[in-house]
This record gives structure tokens, C-alpha cells and sequence, in this order.
């Protein structure tokens, strides 16, 4: 009888086991390229598929490539933009993640930096190619090339052009009609100053720092506190004190407020040309150069890249070539509205018709360079970071700008050493 | 026959035979307890106690999240460096502070909820229903809804307070070192209120009547009453709330981070933001897992001096 209870007993606990074992083994997951019928699928990662307006015409994008062939099928994988950079490099340091991506600069520097990226060299002859010098300068890393430009987008101002019959020239006019503006729920201007939108803070400072003749280093030192930063930054907190924003909005919320017509404008990128036509078809709204003494602004560079851990790296590269092709080019610069492609292209005489100011946006590709600190491109997020908080201090009043950019500075200098 | 007496009389066969029959049971192994313990121990050893050795482990090396497999020991420096830093001073006064706050909150209006809900009126059951739906409500939901309520322009809580005139300067609440704290502790207390009131309203049930009128006829007071007799039989199940509460504002992270991601300038960073902060946006996974065993630490001690506390109420003979 004992014998028996033993048994029974031990069935019992072996079945549980066996559950639980089974369970675990069934939560494993491989990693190889899907192969259906010899078809081979590659994942797309990038914030831009869940824009309005962008987005479904970017997937409408990756529906022709895939039915102009039967080999490859690219599948789309929209990540919001605030979190991309983390769940994208997350995946990938533990040797998954999308076969694709298509990065912003910082996060680019540091994957290419971490290894992350598969050198593009020997899977693309980009010789055949007419690509824009500035922006693709940017897409190497000691020597090797890891990035072509999908999509190269430089910030400008946009206006209301019924509430601003005539631009703003001058950093003076800019403030004046921000604050002339600026009445009850309508405001004159609108940029990000949260940190909890800290990648777009570092983007729109960025054009202030830049814009009054001051640079985050000289490519090979930090010059963080440099007088033309702090210049730069103190006409920024001087718009934010002068509370001609809507304080605490996000971009979300301010976009869509310049679409409603309650900001008259906002320092925006090429890009949201087309999302901004999307939200509001009716406004009547124009681009003009960044009212700065200084010719110098951000740009979004966003390359794309093949994943290092990729399996199904030719195919990856097959879809990049084929999205170089003069006729694609074209097709993704319409999608992408105001903004630059990776070779040089011809606006069609009825998309400058329906969009003169497009112009505007290709007359600043020379002039505008990548939201990364030079000379430390792969350290940019965690600079950013110790810039933005120490920012944010001084936007608080918990501290001044200058104190605020000598302890970015010093902080920064820690990071780098 | 004493009970003494029976268990000194030698048994006979019968009782022996009857004897192994109560004994006798299908699953009457000495073992069969642990066998059957065993799937939860595996889990728990394959999903809590190996990782938590990952992370001690981790906490030793340098490790970049772009590159996890590749640790370089650097033994106690991640500990010096955060113990080092005032930012991170800061970062503890404030999880301190959080969590206080929350436990007292949360338990004090539940306690005061409980006792209203314990009386008799009409519509007593609607209310029942109606006080579980914040604890109902996903966080995130939570987090989003309570965002845009203390939205500088728009929200309801500016709306508010401007119209008694208390407006804030600028409409700041979240974008304020000095309101946003308060802010998240708001919602957070809201959030958790009703599981402490749910808890706390069964434990008032369980108090003897019979107790409760014996003291009003001794002539004490309400206030004496409660503190005699209410509080005596509930203190237990406040203590576990407490404990519970405290663990939990632990850890507490998707309200504090979509709110306001443990700004502005740090005011409301909590130890679970900025392990999140070291390890996703700084990439710094030695720091973080530094940043998590303080965390471990501190729940540790936490239910230690739990124990502690309610072994001496038991030896002191109060329950």
C-alpha cells in the first residue's frame, strides 16, 4: 500500500512538473527569418508609420515593393516615436529586434557605436547613387559606412499666414509677435519643455544653440556652457517666462493646436508638412527660415539601417535599393512632404504648386546638421540627457541657465572621461 | 478515562487497524507536501530567484544594455557611485516621502471611508459598488485621465482652483517641482483608497457588537470606543495594509513615469524611475541593478521590522 501512495503520489508531482516544463518551453521563440513558401519576411521599425497622413502612405510604400517581387515581404513595425529608441536598442543589445530600422541620429551613433549595425559596404554600391553630400557625411562611423538617409528633414518656422500676414525676420519681431499673439486660449509660439518629451526638448534647443552661433562641442571638446549656448538659451527661457506657449502641452497637443489655428507658430520640422495638412486641410499656414542671426538649425536625419543580428540581411538590402531608385526616390519625397530624400531629386512643378514653400525646407539642407553632439556622437543620449534635465532646472527657476549649462557641462564631462 | 490516561493505555490490534485507517490516506507520503509544493518553488526559483541573483550579480559589473553579454567587475564602485551622488540623496528622500505618504493616505482614508460605509443608509450598497471603481480603473488609464486633468491650460483642477482662487502661477501643477509630487500622490491615494477601504470595512464587520455597546454603557465616548475597542481588532489587518501598501508604493511606476517621468527636475523620481532611467536611458544595466538591490534592501527591512513589530504585539499579548 505504501508502495502504491508513492506512486501515486510521485505521478501526481511528475505530471505538475511536467506541465510547468512544458509551459516554460513553450514560451521560447526562434529567431529566423519567416520562410512561407520560399518567401522571406523582413521587419521595418520606425516611428513615421504611426504619423497621420505619413503613415499609411509610407505602408502603401512597402505594399508596392512587396507585390514588384515575390522573394521578400517587408512588414511594418510602428513603434511611437518618445520610446523607439529604447525598445528598439533593447531588443537589439540582446541580439534581436526589427531586420530594419529606420533611427534617429542619436540612437544611430549608438548602435553603430555598440556594434549593432550591419556595415553596408559590401551590401549596397552606393557609387551609383546622387546622394546629398551634407546629410550623408553623417552616416559613417570610423570609416565604415552603417546608414543611407531615408528621410533628411530640416526644422523651420512655421507660421499662421492669416494671423502673420509677413514672417518675422529678426529674433526681436519673432518675440514681438509671440507675445501680440498670445491672448486667452490662443498662444504666439509652441515648443516642447518637459522632460517627459526629452528627445524633442534636445531637438528644439537645439535650433536656439545653433541659431545664435553657439555648438554643443567643437568635435573634439564639450563646449556645453560656451557664452553663444547660453546666448541661445536665454532667449528660449526668455519665450517660456514670457509665457507666449501653452506650458505643459505636448507636441501632440500644440500641433494640433497650430492646426486649429491657436498657435501662431511653432519651429518645426519638414516632416509634419504633411501631418499638419492632415489634421486641418483648411489652415493657412507657410514656412519661413528660422528668424536667428545665425543660419544654422537642426535637422532629423533618419537613416536606415540593417540590423548586425539580422538573419535575412541581402534581403534587407534588396528593399534599401530598391527605395534608392530614382522613380522610389521620387514617391517617398511625396510622401514625406517637405522633406529630403537620400539622392537628390526634382520636385514635380505640381507638388511646388500645391506647396511653394517646399523650397524653403531644400534651401536649408547645407546649413543644417544632425541633432548630435560632434565628436561624441555615441554618447549624445546620455549629454542629452544631463543637458535637457539642467534645462528644465533653470525653465523651473530652480536654478539660472548659466549655472544650469556649467553643470551640464561638468556633468557631460564625467559621462565622456 | 483522562486524556492522559488514554494515550498511556497500549492499543489493540482494532485501534491500531483503526488507527491506519485515519492515517491511510491516498496521499499519505511524508513527502507528497513537497512534491506538490514543487511546481510554485520552480517557478519561483526559474522567475524571481534567478533573476534576483542576475541582478546581484549585475550590480557588480559594468554592463551597457547594448551590449548585455559583455560585464566587466568593477565590484562595489556602482554602490559608491550612487551612494555618491546627491541627485540620488535626493531620489531616496523622495521614495521615502512617496511612500509614507501613500501608506498614511491611503489607509487613513480607507480607514475613514470604511467606518462611513459600515453605517446604515440608504443607497449604502450603490456606494459600496461605486467606491472599488478607482482601484477597478487600469493605471494606465489612470495615469493618462489624471495627466490632462492637471493640464496647465485645460485641466479640470486648474479650472477649479482658479474659480475658489487658489489659482497656481501659470497653471503648473506637473510642470512644478513643488506641485507635481503632491499631484502624483493624489492620484496615487485615490487609486489605492478603495482596496484598503474593501479590506478595512470587513474588518470593522468583525468587531463584536456586544463589546462595542458594553463600552457606550460604561459611558466612553466615540472617540474612546474606538480607540478600546474598534481599534484593537483592527489593528492587525491595518498593519498587513500598511505592509502591503508599503511594498507596493515600492514600486509603484507606470503612474509616476506617463505622468511625469519622475520630473521636473527629478521632484518626483522615485527609486523604480530612476532604476528605469539608468537602465533605458543611460543604459547603464550595473547601475540600475545597483539602484535595485537599495530597492530590495529597503522592502527587506521593511518586512522585517513588520515582523518584528507584530511578534512583540503578540507576546504582549494584545491579540
Amino acid at each position: 500500500m505504501r508502495k502504491q501512495r508513492i506512486g501515486r503520489s510521485v505521478l501526481a508531482a511528475t505530471s505538475a512538473v511536467v506541465v510547468a516544463t512544458a509551459f516554460a518551453a513553450g514560451c521560447t521563440s526562434d529567431n529566423g527569418p519567416e520562410s512561407d513558401d520560399g518567401v522571406i519576411t523582413v521587419t521595418f521599425a520606425a516611428s513615421t508609420f504611426g504619423d497621420p497622413g505619413r503613415g499609411p502612405a509610407l505602408l502603401d510604400l512597402l505594399d508596392e515593393f512587396n507585390k514588384s517581387q515575390d522573394k521578400i515581404r517587408v512588414a511594418a513595425a510602428a513603434v511611437p516615436f518618445p520610446t523607439f529608441g529604447q525598445t528598439v536598442l533593447t531588443q537589439m543589445g540582446s541580439g534581436l529586434g526589427p531586420d530594419l530600422i529606420r533611427f534617429d541620429m542619436p540612437e544611430f551613433a549608438a548602435a553603430s557605436d555598440a556594434g549593432l549595425l550591419a556595415p553596408l559596404d559590401e551590401l549596397i554600391d552606393v557609387s551609383q547613387y546622387n546622394l546629398h553630400q551634407q546629410p550623408d557625411k553623417f552616416m559613417f562611423a570610423d570609416g565604415v559606412r552603417y546608414g543611407i538617409i531615408f528621410e533628411a528633414s530640416n526644422y523651420a518656422l512655421f507660421y499662421n499666414a492669416d494671423l502673420i500676414p509677413e514672417p518675422p525676420k529678426t529674433y526681436e519681431e519673432f518675440f514681438q509677435i509671440a507675445k501680440d499673439l498670445t491672448n486667452g486660449d490662443t498662444y504666439g509660439l509652441a515648443f516642447r519643455q518637459t522632460e517627459a518629451e526629452m528627445a524633442g526638448v534636445w531637438q528644439d534647443i537645439f535650433n536656439y544653440v545653433y541659431g545664435f552661433g553657439g555648438a554643443w562641442s567643437d568635435g573634439e571638446k564639450l563646449t556645453i556652457n560656451s557664452p553663444k549656448n547660453l546666448e541661445g538659451l536665454l532667449k528660449y527661457q526668455e519665450l517660456y517666462d514670457a509665457n507666449v506657449i501653452p506650458r505643459g502641452a505636448d507636441a501632440a497637443t500644440f500641433r494640433r493646436m497650430f492646426a486649429e489655428g491657436k498657435v501662431g507658430m511653432e519651429i518645426n520640422n519638414g516632416g509634419y508638412v504633411t501631418a499638419t495638412r492632415g489634421q486641418n486641410p483648411e489652415l493657412n499656414f507657410s514656412v519661413a527660415p528660422i528668424p536667428f542671426p545665425v543660419r544654422s538649425q537642426g535637422a532629423i536625419l533618419a537613416p536606415i539601417v540593417i540590423n548586425e543580428a539580422s538573419p535575412a540581411k541581402e534581403a534587407a538590402a534588396e528593399f534599401i535599393k530598391w527605395v534608392l531608385q530614382p522613380e522610389n526616390q521620387v514617391k517617398l519625397q511625396e510622401i514625406l512632404g517637405a522633406s529630403s530624400v537620400a539622392t537628390v531629386t526634382q520636385r514635380s512643378a505640381q507638388s511646388l504648386a500645391e506647396t511653394p514653400f517646399l523650397t524653403v525646407f531644400d534651401d536649408l539642407t547645407d546649413t543644417s546638421l544632425p541633432h548630435v553632439v560632434l565628436g561624441f556622437e555615441a554618447k549624445t543620449p546620455e549629454i542629452r540627457q544631463v543637458v535637457v534635465e539642467n534645462v528644465i532646472a533653470a525653465l523651473q527657476g530652480t536654478i539660472d541657465m548659466k549655472t544650469a549649462l556649467d553643470r551640464a557641462q561638468e556633468q557631460a564631462l564625467a559621462l565622456v572621461s | 478515562m483522562t486524556v492522559l490516561e488514554k494515550m498511556s493505555v497500549p492499543r489493540t490490534e482494532a485501534g491500531r487497524r483503526g488507527s491506519n485507517r485515519r492515517k491511510r490516506s491516498p496521499l499519505g507520503s511524508k513527502w507528497t507536501p513537497y512534491l506538490f509544493l514543487a511546481p510554485g518553488a520552480i517557478f519561483i526559483l526559474v522567475f524571481q530567484a534567478v533573476p534576483l541573483a542576475q541582478e546581484v550579480y549585475l550590480s557588480f559589473t559594468r554592463t551597457s544594455l547594448l551590449n548585455p553579454t559583455r560585464s566587466r567587475w568593477v565590484g562595489f564602485d556602482n554602490y559608491v557611485r550612487i551612494f555618491s551622488d546627491e541627485d540620488f540623496h535626493r531620489t531616496l528622500i523622495t521614495t521615502i516621502i512617496y511612500v509614507i505618504a501613500c501608506v498614511v493616505g491611503a489607509v487613513g482614508s480607507g480607514l475613514v471611508v470604511a467606518m462611513l460605509l459600515d453605517k446604515g443608509f440608504r443607497g449604502r450598497g450603490v456606494a459600496r459598488a461605486l467606491v472599488t471603481v478607482p482601484w477597478a480603473a487600469p493605471g494606465i488609464a489612470v495615469a493618462l485621465i489624471a495627466t490632462w486633468m492637471f493640464n496647465n491650460q485645460y485641466g479640470i483642477v486648474n479650472r477649479f482652483l482658479n474659480a475658489v482662487g487658489l489659482g497656481l502661477p501659470g497653471g503648473a501643477i506637473l510642470d512644478s517641482p513643488r506641485y507635481a509630487l503632491p499631484a502624483i500622490l493624489a492620484t496615487t491615494i485615490w487609486q489605492l483608497f478603495p482596496f484598503t477601504s474593501v479590506v478595512l470595512l470587513s474588518a470593522l464587520q468583525s468587531v463584536p457588537q456586544d463589546l462595542m455597546e458594553a463600552a457606550t454603557m460604561d459611558g466612553a465616548g466615540r472617540w474612546a470606543t474606538f480607540r478600546e475597542v474598534t481599534w484593537q481588532v483592527i489593528k492587525p489587518v491595518v498593519g498587513l495594509l500598511a505592509l502591503l501598501m508599503t511594498i507596493w508604493s515600492l514600486r509603484r511606476f507606470e503612474l509616476i513615469w506617463l505622468m511625469t517621468k519622475g520630473g521636473p527636475v527629478g521632484a518626483t523620481k522615485t527609486l523604480v524611475i530612476d532604476l528605469y532611467s539608468q537602465a533605458f536611458d543611460s543604459r547603464e544595466l550595473g547601475t540600475a541593478a545597483a539602484i535595485g538591490m537599495v530597492g530590495v534592501i529597503i522592502s527587506l527591512m521593511v518586512i522585517a521590522a513588520s515582523r518584528f513589530v507584530a511578534r512583540a504585539a503578540e507576546k504582549e499579548g494584545i491579540r
